[in-house]
């Protein structure tokens, strides 16, 4: 597989004109280079889903330009964007989206035929691939007799099939439970960096963040700054590192919203150490929100 | 694309049977339909197509049998007999009427037929004579039965007493049956001793029948000249003209239910996979695979359902005839043949709103959870 990148140039995209017009994702750039595995987190309503829709060929821009490889996607006619999504990119849903009617083996195979390889060779890939995601004893299963963690990694095969330089993930883990979320999430960063394929993540899971090189905030359409959220461990209240005023005990730095907090905080430092390991709290959580 | 056909289709086992038995019961009511009118038809023409005559001579204007009367006088009988290729001539007396067994009436074609008939007269004899003498009867054994009557009991043709000597298989039309008395009774019945309805001919073996009908035309004035085949169609298309139109119309309801049936199955099935559909157009499936694999589902509900529709009418068919009732079904290559065409034609309009759901299915609902 040769370098390539993905690359945006000030995509927005609006919905609707005049009076109901609604701008879903505004000005937008990023470029994604080869085995990059990019986050883009955001609350509801953010843009992620539009903005993953436009990676995707699913959805053209309203104004700008996605380039891979140099191809302009979105001066691509509307009938030749099937044979981009199926050639060149790979898509792991949420709720996996498995074709309830085929077997494991079937499910993953019917895309790489759909792109043209000899039934054969494609369920012979398919197995291969498979049993290399640890699926080798459920070939013939139907994905109803499938875990959750299997039917990801079912997804997964399916989106590798194709060998995509892309990978989109909309929320990977959102069905998952912790242990098998965090699996999934070492497999795509396995696959990402051993195999040189880009990884785009939709999610609001803060676990993913660990596996990512960059993490983007995506607040109404547009990328926001990145700044490192804190804890005020007597009042709770959520806080930019930055701003807030600190105090050192026992080696640790607390944060606090004033000095009113600190005091307290001070005075008894056991009670509010204690009152947060009740909590389940670290002693001071470090969260990375965008700049407000 | 072609396995996901097959699979999306028998992977609910319980739903896709009841697609293709609600597929098969209406196809089996156009089937049947078509059978039972198939059977009317034949049953029409019975005794004309068991007459045994090669060409049937009938009075100028007349075409057919039923409802109608014709008048040959006695000489066209020696004029027909000396025509060029003819073997025999059977003269035969004929009139529509109704025959009387205690409270029971039968519409019946009431034969006045020749002792010496080298056609026209019963071709399946299960008890008694085939020639009736004065004063006898022969009758449909399907009708004697259903009335409870035998050889030897009486029944009446307008109030004249006729006792029962021979019971005929075979000549119940599902529009009456056919009588055979002898001609004097006949006459006795209707008066006019100088006249004949039909001249039925038989044409000398290696003799063109249409050419022996030629010379008949030549050489007998005023007369009609057909073959039987063409007699029959006659017979067919009056009967049809006037009671089958009803047929039809239950026909084309038939066809209408199965239409609606299978429309309804196919669009509830692709509707019930719009998601799966709506995936596959996200990774990169073109509409037209997915347009091929719901006309591929739908040919393959319709094939199924049309099986199972012959089949089911196959096995009404052998149970109407085992309970020896009236009414006959035949299915004949045409019916098949037609069948198969309105089916492919149902199954062509049945995926139209299907195509359409998948066309209008926006690949990037997938992303929002549609």
């Amino acid at each position: 597989m040769t370098d390539f990148s993905l690359r945006v140039e000030g995509i927005s995209k609006r919905y609707g004109s005049g009076d109901t017009e609604v701008t879903a994702v505004s000005n937008i750039s990023l470029t994604v280079s080869q085995g990059e595995i990019v986050l883009i987190m955001g609350p509801s309503g953010s843009g992620k889903t539009t903005l993953l829709l436009l990676l995707g060929a699913l959805l053209k821009p309203t104004q700008g330009r996605i380039s891979l490889d140099g191809l302009d996607l979105s001066s691509l006619a509307e009938k030749a964007l099937p044979d981009i999504r199926l050639h060149q990119l790979g898509f792991v849903f949420q709720d996996f989206k498995l074709l309830s009617a085929l077997s494991v083996l079937d499910n993953v195979a019917i895309v790489a035929e759909l792109a043209g390889v000899n039934s054969k060779v494609a369920r012979r890939k398919a197995a291969s691939l498979l049993t290399e995601l640890g699926l080798a004893e459920r070939l013939n299963f139907l994905p109803e007799k499938l875990s959750g963690g299997e039917k990801q990694r079912v997804a997964i095969a399916r989106a590798l099939i194709n060998e995509p330089r892309i990978i989109l993930a909309d929320e990977p883990t959102a069905n998952l439970d912790s242990k098998i979320g965090l699996q999934i999430m070492r497999l795509l960063r396995r696959i990402a960096k051993e195999q040189g394929r880009s990884l785009i993540i939709v999610s609001h899971d803060q676990r993913i963040k660990d596996i990512a090189d960059r993490v983007l905030w995506l607040e109404d359409g547009r990328f926001k700054d990145m700044v490192t959220m804190v804890t005020d461990p007597v009042c709770g209240m959520a806080l930019e590192h930055e701003k807030a005023t600190s105090a050192v005990w026992e080696g640790q730095a607390y944060y606090f919203c004033s000095e009113g907090c600190k005091h307290e905080f001070l005075a008894n430092p056991v009670h509010f150490q204690t009152h947060q390991a009740a909590l389940s709290l670290p002693s001071a959580t470090h969260q990375e929100y965008p700049l407000g | 694309m072609l396995r996901f056909a097959f699979r999306n289709l028998f992977h609910k086992k319980a739903y896709f049977l009841t697609s293709v038995g609600g597929m098969a019961l209406a196809l089996m009511l156009i089937l049947s339909l078509d059978a039972i009118f198939n059977g009317i038809q034949a049953k029409i023409t019975s005794y004309i197509d068991h007459s045994g005559a090669d060409i049937f001579v009938s009075q100028s204007g007349v075409r057919n049998m039923h409802m109608a009367s014709s008048t040959l006088p006695l000489t066209v009988v020696d004029q027909v007999e000396a025509v060029a290729g003819v073997e025999s001539v059977t003269p035969i007396l004929y009139m529509g009427n109704i025959i009387a067994a205690g409270d029971d009436r039968y519409p019946a074609y009431v034969i006045g037929l020749p002792k010496e008939a080298q056609a026209g007269g019963p071709w399946q004899i299960t008890e008694g004579v085939s020639i009736p003498n004065d004063g006898e009867i022969i009758l449909d054994e399907g009708i004697a039965r259903t009335v409870g009557i035998g050889i030897g009991d009486r029944v009446k043709i307008l109030s004249k007493e006729f006792r029962i000597t021979g019971l005929s298989k075979g000549t119940d039309t599902f529009i009456n049956s056919v009588a055979f008395i002898s001609p004097h009774d006949f006459v006795g019945l209707r008066g006019n001793t100088e006249s004949v309805s039909f001249v039925l001919v038989k044409v000398k073996a290696g003799e063109s029948s249409s050419k022996v009908a030629d010379q008949i035309r030549a050489g007998v004035p005023n007369v009609n000249v057909q073959l039987r085949t063409e007699f029959a169609a006659q017979e067919r298309q009056v009967v049809n003209d006037m009671s089958t139109d009803i047929v039809v119309i239950m026909n084309l309801i038939g066809f209408m239910i199965g239409l609606a049936v299978m429309a309804l199955t196919i669009y509830t099935a692709t509707f019930a996979r719009r998601g799966e559909y709506g995936l596959l157009k996200a990774i990169g499936v073109r509409n037209s695979h997915l347009y091929r694999v719901v006309l591929l589902q739908t040919l393959i509900g319709v094939m199924l359902g049309m099986i199972l529709a012959i089949l089911f009418t196959l096995l009404v068919s052998a149970s109407v005839s085992a309970l020896e009732v009236k009414l006959t079904l035949q299915i004949n290559p045409v019916s098949l043949v037609k069948i198969s065409l309105v089916s492919l034609l149902i199954a062509g309009l049945a995926a139209v709103l299907p195509v359409r759901q998948i066309a209008q299915l926006e690949p990037a609902e997938i992303f929002r959870g549609a």
